[in-house]
């Protein structure tokens, strides 16, 4: 490909992709910019201080950022010892533990909500954080499971058992040699399942009962409302959090990998 | 294996924390008002209530939550959420017995509060209880008795009163009567429409649309399966001679209120609707409505509607839930709740008992009367909302 | 060890989750939509499948679930394609995963606000001076939720595609195009082998997402009709709880459904792999 294509195909890729979202910030700023203006001709910081005002806000966005941490590293902990042995071995009724492990992407939610509820309340777990961490973990593992076992697919097993040649035992080369190549996929997994986990919100209004205050609680009731510069803007803060945990996440695969170098 | 062990350890986290039993409503009537206010000082409540109105969160956050700390020691905290999503999370504690609830008060009405009785989410019967029910609230006026047909019984009290009303864009003369509002949807073909009858806004377009058909206001109080019999059919006909003439000529309707605002700003559609006839003002001073935006109560009449607030079966602080709603009721509250700047919606308070400074700071906040006293239409029996969803999509949607 | 058992035993602990939490749900939903005094136990059901409504809505939701998930991997695999080599580029990968970031209904508003008639695109070509801009909000054809679906759901193609192109051995593709083999052969024997039980297992996994979500229809669909996730919330909140058995009817009916094609295809991929990979080593 030559230049030209390639600065034609950058830049469409981020009209489509990326600009959008651009698009929402200024209509967060704009005030009663309606049909057929182009452009708005008036701007106003409304939106983002309705955002600001709400006393619950700031906790909300600990909570949601907590949680959203919480069920990542719960995630990890369950889904790579599932993606490995679905990527490195051929088990019996495989095709099984896969259908079992997708049941939470096609189970409505409201199906399911409240059995849970009852079930929750049962080992009380109802109303508080854990509870909701537990309930986020229902659509996020079947995307964790998936993305590791990519990642997984990809590493050549010759190189552990060089590790282990070379007299690795098992737990090192585990954490020394494999989860160092499997960054990418850890990396791409924390975020999509952070991403869900900060959308919920049935769930974690059924669960959490409205206590467990996250972002999507305060909001969603604000979503679709007429006034446009307050949904815009929290659509906006929507898009930014993911981002926060980013920068976060990578800065702890950073640390991770200096690490597994000294190992 | 680490994980497994984990999550075991979490399921076995099974300490059910049986908290002190609340007093229920029978040991509250034989205590005095100041023994209950007494024993509600420094507790922590929660209310459940929708949401997603800014003017409506800064009242409570701002009004009442201050007010009740100062007075009471009593910290109100808001829990965003939609009734119907509460009324069956309070279903499921029921089934499980829990009694440590989550919420202390309820913000419910019609539809809503026949489920919650007939499903026992209620705390019982408390009105009788509460002073300012005594001194402020005309006893006798018929919500107090009965919301939408059903009997009230003291569950739960009466907390803000709106009218039904439209909201037209631009300086044309905006029709007056539902007979007008046909013609008129029939001259500006793809300007009017109504949300999804799923949706409290959209039935209540229909029930405007049944009392235009029953002629009298007095017919559709109580439920009457005979009168549905008998014009239940004029109600889709009308309904569905109306369809080509809304907007996507009824090929589809917004699925909320929120949706048909949207439409309303954009300049989809002409016309958007509501309880609460106030509600247009501070939408047209944050700039989204157009400030040619004009608010009209039908000459043909206006349902009014009441919504009230209640207790939930498993409220752990009874005393100051009572204590918070007492408030809820003084003129204090209700004159603030009146400030457009806030929340901007009708008081339920009786004029006759208030004081003259009190009656003048109302007149001053109300501004001007939108819908007549006379044009008021009461509200229907909670059971034809119920045929009217179970209905309204196979005998006026899919009849095209 | 066999492999078989430590395979079950690794991932015990998530088979051990879905059956407590997801298992426990269902279980739920099964009971209520059973539960109806004195109407027999199945009645629930059969006035599900009786109805015209539910036809309806399944059919729109195959439509726009097939349609969109089909859409997503086409232009995603194309995509991933074109653009491999500068894939491994992290400024290339954040523009193409962006929307990721993005939750579901969030994403509908941005529809909402670019290609409704009172929308951006409807201001921009009103001001070209073009009259008539398209319907595409809430449309009987449902084409604004498929556009929403193939902005979200392409970004996710591409990232569980690209580990495969980023691990292709390429000199196979040299080998077959000094054997003088056409684009559609060398795609067919290099590429597929590799690409193509993935393509079906995205494919799948998008499917039947789409077919219980919920957040997207709701407000772009249409009234009538509408997708089933839809239909089924209306019917659990309204008319006083009555219409409750139906809507868990249909949830369960549709999960029924979900798991079925899931599990055929899931079956089909593994079997087509060891396939696969025989006839690609042979080329």
């Amino acid at each position: 490909m030559n230049k030209f294509w390639k600065v034609l195909l950058a830049s469409l890729l981020i009209l489509v992709f990326v600009a959008p979202v651009l698009f929402l910030f200024i209509r967060s700023v704009s005030f009663g910019w309606r049909f057929p203006d182009v452009l708005p001709d008036a701007f106003s910081l409304r939106g983002w201080q309705a955002v600001w005002s709400d006393p619950q806000l700031i906790r909300a966005l600990w909570t949601t950022i907590g949680i959203g941490t919480a069920v990542v590293v719960l995630n990890y902990l369950l889904a790579l010892p599932a993606a490995y042995a679905l990527s490195h071995h051929e088990p019996r009724g495989k095709a099984v533990i896969e259908t079992v492990i997708m049941l939470p992407i096609f189970v409505p939610v409201l199906a399911v909500a409240m059995g849970l509820h009852l079930f929750m309340i049962r080992i009380g777990a109802a109303d508080s954080w854990i509870g909701v961490v537990l309930i986020h973990m229902l659509p996020t593992l079947p995307y964790a499971v998936r993305i590791l076992k990519s990642g997984f697919d990809r590493l050549q097993t010759d190189w552990m058992w060089q590790g282990r040649t070379l007299g690795m035992g098992p737990v090192r080369t585990f954490f020394g040699l494999m989860l160092p190549m499997m960054l990418p996929s850890l990396r791409s997994c924390g975020i999509l399942v952070f991403v869900i986990s900060l959308s919920q919100y049935v769930l974690t209004a059924i669960i959490g009962g409205g206590r467990v205050t996250t972002l999507p609680i305060l909001y969603f009731p604000f979503f679709s409302s007429a006034d446009e510069a307050v949904t815009a803007s929290f659509t906006m803060l929507f898009a930014l959090l993911p981002i926060v945990f980013l920068v976060l996440l990578e800065t702890a695969l950073y640390t991770y990998h200096k690490w597994s170098r000294t190992v | 294996m680490k994980s497994w062990t984990g999550l075991a350890a979490l399921l076995l986290l099974t300490v059910c924390s049986a908290g002190e039993e609340a007093a229920d409503a029978d040991d509250l009537a034989e205590q005095d008002w100041e023994e209950i206010t007494a024993a509600a000082d420094g507790a922590e409540i929660g209310i459940y209530m929708w949401g997603g109105d800014e003017g409506l969160n800064a009242y409570i956050d701002e009004v009442v939550a201050p007010a009740l700390e100062e007075s009471y020691d009593i910290t109100l905290t808001r829990y965003p959420m939609e009734a119907p999503e509460f009324l069956s999370r309070l279903r499921t504690e029921r089934e499980a017995g829990s009694m440590d609830g989550t919420a202390d008060i309820l913000w419910i009405n019609g539809e809503n509060f026949r489920i919650a009785k007939e499903n026992e989410l209620l705390y019982g019967s408390f009105a009788d209880l509460l002073p300012n029910m005594d001194a402020y609230v005309n006893e006798d006026a018929p919500y107090v008795e009965t919301d939408m047909g059903i009997p009230v019984e003291g569950m739960q009290v009466p907390w803000g009163n709106v009218q039904y009303a439209f909201q037209f864009r631009g300086d044309a003369e905006p029709p007056e009567t539902m007979e007008e509002l046909f013609s008129w949807a029939e001259e500006n073909p793809g300007a009017f429409t109504y949300p999804n009858v799923s949706n409290d806004t959209g039935a209540g377009f229909v029930r405007h649309v049944m009392h235009h058909v029953a002629d009298d206001p007095e017919i559709l109080e109580t439920f009457d399966e005979e009168w549905l019999e008998e014009n239940g059919e004029d109600v889709w006909r009308i309904l569905r001679e109306l369809q080509p003439h809304l907007w996507r000529e009824g090929r589809t309707y917004p699925e909320t209120l929120e949706q048909q605002d949207q439409l309303f700003s954009s300049g989809e559609v002409d016309v958007t609707l509501g309880f609460n006839e106030y509600r247009a003002e501070s939408l047209v001073d944050q700039g989204t409505f157009p400030e040619d935006t004009q608010t009209v109560g039908l000459e043909s009449g206006s349902i009014a509607s009441t919504h009230y607030l209640s207790m939930p079966f498993n409220t752990t602080e009874p005393e100051a839930a009572l204590t918070a709603i007492n408030y809820f009721l003084s003129p204090e509250a209700q004159t603030a709740k009146l400030d457009p700047e806030r929340w901007g919606e009708g008081h339920i308070l009786d004029l006759d008992a208030l004081s003259e400074e009190e009656n003048d700071a109302i007149e001053s906040l109300s501004g001007e009367e939108i819908v007549p006293q006379e044009t008021i239409l009461p509200e229907l029996d909670a059971r034809y909302v119920d045929w009217i969803q179970e209905n309204w999509e196979q005998e006026v949607v899919q009849q095209r | 060890m066999s492999s078989s058992v430590k395979s079950w035993l690794l991932a015990l602990p998530v088979l051990l989750f879905m059956a407590v939490f997801a298992a426990q749900g269902l279980y739920r939903a099964w009971l209520e939509s059973v539960q109806v005094d004195g109407a027999g136990l199945f009645s629930a059901y059969t006035e599900l499948l009786t109805g015209r409504t539910f036809w309806a809505s399944f059919g729109i939701s195959v439509y726009v679930s097939f349609i969109s998930a089909v859409l997503s991997v086409v232009i995603g695999l194309w995509l991933v394609r074109l653009l491999h080599r500068y894939f491994l580029r992290d400024d290339w990968k954040l523009a193409v995963w962006f929307p990721m970031l993005i939750p579901h209904f969030a994403a509908a508003y941005l529809t909402v606000l670019f290609f409704s008639p009172g929308g951006w695109f409807a201001s921009v070509s009103a001001s070209a001076g073009l009259d008539g801009f398209p319907i595409l909000v809430n449309d009987p054809l449902y084409i604004g939720v498929i556009l929403t679906y193939l902005w979200k759901e392409i970004p996710f193609v591409v990232l569980m595609l690209l580990p495969v192109y980023q691990e292709l051995d390429w000199r196979m593709e040299e080998a077959a195009r000094s054997l003088g083999a056409g684009a559609w052969t060398r795609f067919k024997t290099v590429e597929l082998p590799w690409s193509g039980p993935v393509l079906l297992e995205v494919w799948l996994i998008l499917f039947v997402f789409m077919l219980g979500a919920y957040e997207i229809p709701v407000l772009l669909g249409v009234t009538y009709p509408s997708m089933l996730p839809v239909l089924a919330f209306e019917w659990f909140y309204q008319a006083g709880w009555s219409q409750r058995p139906l809507a868990q009817a249909m949830m369960v009916v549709l999960t029924a459904i979900s798991a079925f094609t899931a599990f055929l295809l899931l079956y089909i991929i593994q079997r087509s792999r060891r396939r696969w990979l025989r006839g690609g080593m042979r080329a």
